[in-house]
């Protein structure tokens, strides 16, 4: 059998008397474009955090590879590449020397970090942008750029944390396209996003958490039989969109919350 | 429908000044600055600031009170002995100290940045108020106050039917101070946020502080006669006259400035020539609305939504392929030339380190004017003004992660250890500081003159022993409380008092040790004691640099959470 890219056991963060994610087992296998879903404050950040050695879990295990990943783990980490929730940008540098700076970070050869930052700012079209600081791209050019850093060094898992939200058509559609390449190539991703149509299009296995815990896990069609079986008179379960199955997890009652606030125009 | 009831307007509205809108704004701003102190204290961190700001303060007023009591003797000799042409040098001294205090303290003082209200309906005398109001119980401007107090009490005791006048004087007098410092703040926030005004004020800097290099060889030429002839009579009298001109003329300017004018109104006033008295303050007072409008249009244009970080765009056929600064690919390499890349483009980190220099260059100045030219300032002068440059250094070393912003992830997230991060800051810093020092060196010389040789090589010695002492204290100080930078701005960071107060203490130790050895040296006539010693704590300090270096990632690794949701939390 082969070894998972990503496997967990029991993850638990607490944060004093909060409970942030509790117990949380799941397993992704090699060349997987998983989607982590959940509401917000379900838990997703933290536990890429913990995912990615940005965050010490209260409990629980986790294996990056099949090594045990711990923030020590230096060798584990050049094979991991992060989109975090703040994007882990420097805003006084420029594109460039940014790119150069995470390459060199990572210990790439400094042929190959001048080559491959010339790549991405061409693909994620900065390349114009080369001048500008950080400071002042817009927010999807961040997005774009804090991507390009994410995979400057070729890593065989990538964690993106909410990498379309702000992003326009155009980049979205480019990011689907690099993600695609990435999976063909044997990498393994693990996205969280709130844009439902995009993961269901992208990832070939889905879980959700809520409130700290992991609610559901499977392909989409497991999660849509599963669904199904819970809604009588649905004759056609393939006929679920994520989003359908997404709310009628963790989202019911909310649409009709909203209909009480008569007073906003 | 239950619950919420329908809300058919706003609740206040309006757009003057005091309207109902603008006072509720000021009522939420005041409980919100309320309740950001009250949650401060609720974690141990927030405890330790509360504490360390308490004494912080208490040092200040402390200092405060000495130079008002000072204040307060001088003007009731003034006042009591009808002495008026010294007068506009109190309100000098207290204009001085209003004015350079808060640009000394911009990187280190936590201020609530008000402009982030605009996302709310603010007008702008709302806002413009509000900018003068919030911040108002700082240091810079109790240390004023105070020296204005220490004037009035001076004054009014020496002439008690003056009370009413003298109160008018300083009040408009201070509100001057207020309006004059957040101007300055203001515009040099503004000059320095983009790259072509930076070069400009730079080379601006840099003019100043050779014109003061030339100015004082040029007003002591007839000085360097008299060293000459050895104070013939003749010349005495010559240079007498020339100082006496030259003094007349510029007190003929500055009585025309605001410091003047004040000391003018107070003795119109108490010479019974009311109209004369009014005069004063009708310039004072166009003076004041000078100065308020010349901060209304920099407030005006960020009211407009300016924005200061924007950069220049090169046009295309000015971009190239940049090469690198640092060769090599390894991560010492890539932070060095990452902090090289954003020391230029940060404004606060080159303020702190541009600014000791200017105030070396200025005490040395000062100190060779208040000896005879023959007789050399005391002996300590020298090595003291070179070691005062590493005082700049201390929002930089000893909140060295602080400029990451959200980039602390990235150091996280990679293979590299932290210790080799901070190896690798701490080597660049120690090099800008060797520059810095070298250049202070120079400056302090050619005031003071060349010091000698075992002098020279003791100074170099104590720099060694302060500069791993500090890093020492910085790296662990940088992981335990850090803080954000914002690099864009000068005025309105956020900063940790109990930072700056440890950074202090160790300062003030490393001096105190140096001095100590000096003196000791001095006292057993053994000269060439003091580098030995200095050499031999430096070797302690730098295993001692080593430890903290070592257990770095330890440290780091139990202080995550906190370094990353200080520094990469979203403005």
């Amino acid at each position: 059998m082969e070894t998972p890219a990503i496997q967990t056991h029991g993850l638990t963060r607490r944060f004093g008397s909060l409970t942030a994610v509790e117990d949380v087992t799941f397993s992704v296998a090699a060349g997987q474009f998983f989607g982590f879903l959940g509401p917000n404050g379900a838990g997703k950040s933290t536990t890429i955090k913990m995912l990615t050695g940005l965050l010490e879990p209260t409990s629980g295990t986790m294996e990056i590879l099949g090594e045990p990943f711990g923030a020590g783990a230096t060798n584990l980490k050049r094979q991991i590449g992060v989109v975090p929730e703040g994007m882990a940008l420097l805003g006084r540098l420029t594109a460039p020397e940014y790119l150069r700076f995470v390459g060199r970070m990572y210990g790439l050869d400094r042929n190959i970090v001048n080559q491959r930052t010339e790549e991405l700012l061409e693909f994620m079209q900065l390349a114009n942008e080369r001048r500008k600081l950080i400071t002042d791209f817009s927010h999807g050019m961040q997005k774009k750029l804090a991507l390009a850093a994410a995979v400057i060094h070729g890593p065989r898992v990538l964690f993106l944390d909410e990498p379309f939200e702000g992003v326009d058509a155009i980049a979205a559609g480019m990011l689907k396209t690099l993600l695609q390449g990435m999976i063909h190539r044997g990498a393994t991703i693990f996205l969280t996003s709130h844009v439902l149509e995009i993961v269901e299009r992208l990832c070939d296995h889905v879980a959700i958490i809520h409130q700290g815990r992991l609610v559901a896990n499977g392909s989409l069609e497991e999660l849509r039989a599963g669904v199904a079986s819970t809604l009588p008179g649905t004759d056609s379960p393939q006929r679920l969109t994520l989003e359908e199955i997404f709310l009628n997890i963790v989202g019911a009652g909310t649409q009709e919350q909203a209909q009480e606030l008569s007073w906003l125009a | 429908m239950a619950g919420i009831a329908p809300v058919p307007e706003p609740v206040a509205a309006g757009a003057g000044l005091f309207s109902p809108l603008a006072r509720s704004q000021y009522g939420a701003l005041a409980r919100m600055r309320l309740h950001m102190l009250a949650n401060n204290v609720r974690s141990v961190q927030g405890a330790f600031e509360l504490g360390a700001r308490t004494v912080t303060f208490f040092i200040y007023a402390l200092m405060g009170c000495g130079l008002s009591a000072g204040l307060c003797i001088g003007a009731y000799i003034m006042a009591s002995h009808t002495m008026w042409q010294p007068l506009p040098m109190l309100f000098w001294i207290t204009f001085i100290v209003w004015q350079v205090v808060p640009i000394a303290l911009a990187s280190f003082q936590e201020q609530f940045d008000i402009s982030g209200i605009l996302r709310f309906p603010v007008n702008f005398p709302s806002f413009y108020l509000l900018q003068l109001v919030f911040g108002l119980v700082d240091v810079p401007v109790i240390l004023g106050c105070l020296c204005c107090l220490g004037i009035y009490v001076g004054f009014v005791l020496a002439r008690p039917k003056d009370f009413f006048w003298t109160a008018v004087v300083l009040a408009i007098f201070a509100a001057f101070n207020i309006i004059t410092a957040r101007a300055i703040l203001a515009w040099i926030d503004r000059w320095m946020a983009q790259r072509r005004t930076r070069e400009i004020v730079s080379a601006v800097f840099i003019v100043l502080m050779l014109s003061l290099q030339l100015l004082n060889p040029a007003l002591y030429q007839n000085g360097n006669r008299t060293r000459r002839s050895h104070s013939s009579h003749a010349n005495s009298q010559h240079v007498s006259r020339d100082t006496s001109v030259w003094t007349h003329s510029l007190s003929t300017i500055v009585q025309w400035l605001p410091p003047g004018l004040a000391a003018e109104g107070l003795r119109e006033s108490a010479e019974n020539h009311p109209g004369h008295a009014l005069e004063s303050f009708g310039l004072l007072g166009l003076y004041i609305l000078g100065v308020g409008g010349v901060l209304m249009v920099r407030l005006r244009a960020e009211f407009s939504g300016e924005n200061l970080n924007e950069a220049p765009v090169r046009s295309a056929a000015a971009i190239g392929r940049r090469k690198w600064l640092i060769d090599g690919s390894g991560p010492v390499a890539a932070v060095i030339e990452k902090e090289l890349r954003t020391l230029p483009r940060a404004m606060p980190l080159l303020f702190a380190i541009g600014a000791p220099l200017l105030t070396v260059l200025i005490v040395g100045t000062v100190l060779r004017n208040s000896f005879p030219p023959e007789t050399a300032p005391f002996r300590l002068a020298f090595p003291l003004c070179v070691s005062y440059t590493l005082l700049g250094f201390a929002p930089i070393i000893y909140n060295n992660l602080g400029a990451e912003g959200t980039g602390i992830q990235i150091l996280f997230l990679s293979p590299t250890p932290m210790r080799t991060v901070l190896l690798a800051k701490n080597l660049f810093h120690a090099a800008i500081y060797a520059g810095v020092s070298i250049v202070a060196g120079i400056f302090a010389a050619s005031r003071l003159g060349t010091p000698d040789g075992i002098l020279l090589v003791a100074t170099a010695a104590w720099l060694l022993f302060a500069l791993p002492t500090n890093l020492a204290a910085g790296n662990l100080l940088s992981l335990a409380m850090p803080y954000r930078m914002n690099l864009g701005r000068l005025s309105r960071q956020r900063g940790s008092q109990t930072s700056a107060l440890i950074s202090m203490l160790v300062q003030l130790g490393v001096i105190a040790v140096g001095l100590a050895v000096f003196e000791i040296g001095d006292a057993l006539q053994m000269t060439w004691l003091a580098p030995l010693v200095f050499l031999s704590l430096a070797a302690v300090m730098i295993l001692v640099w080593i430890a903290v270096l070592r257990r770095a990632d330890s440290m780091a690794g139990r202080n995550k959470d906190r370094l990353i949701e200080v520094l990469a939390k979203r403005e």
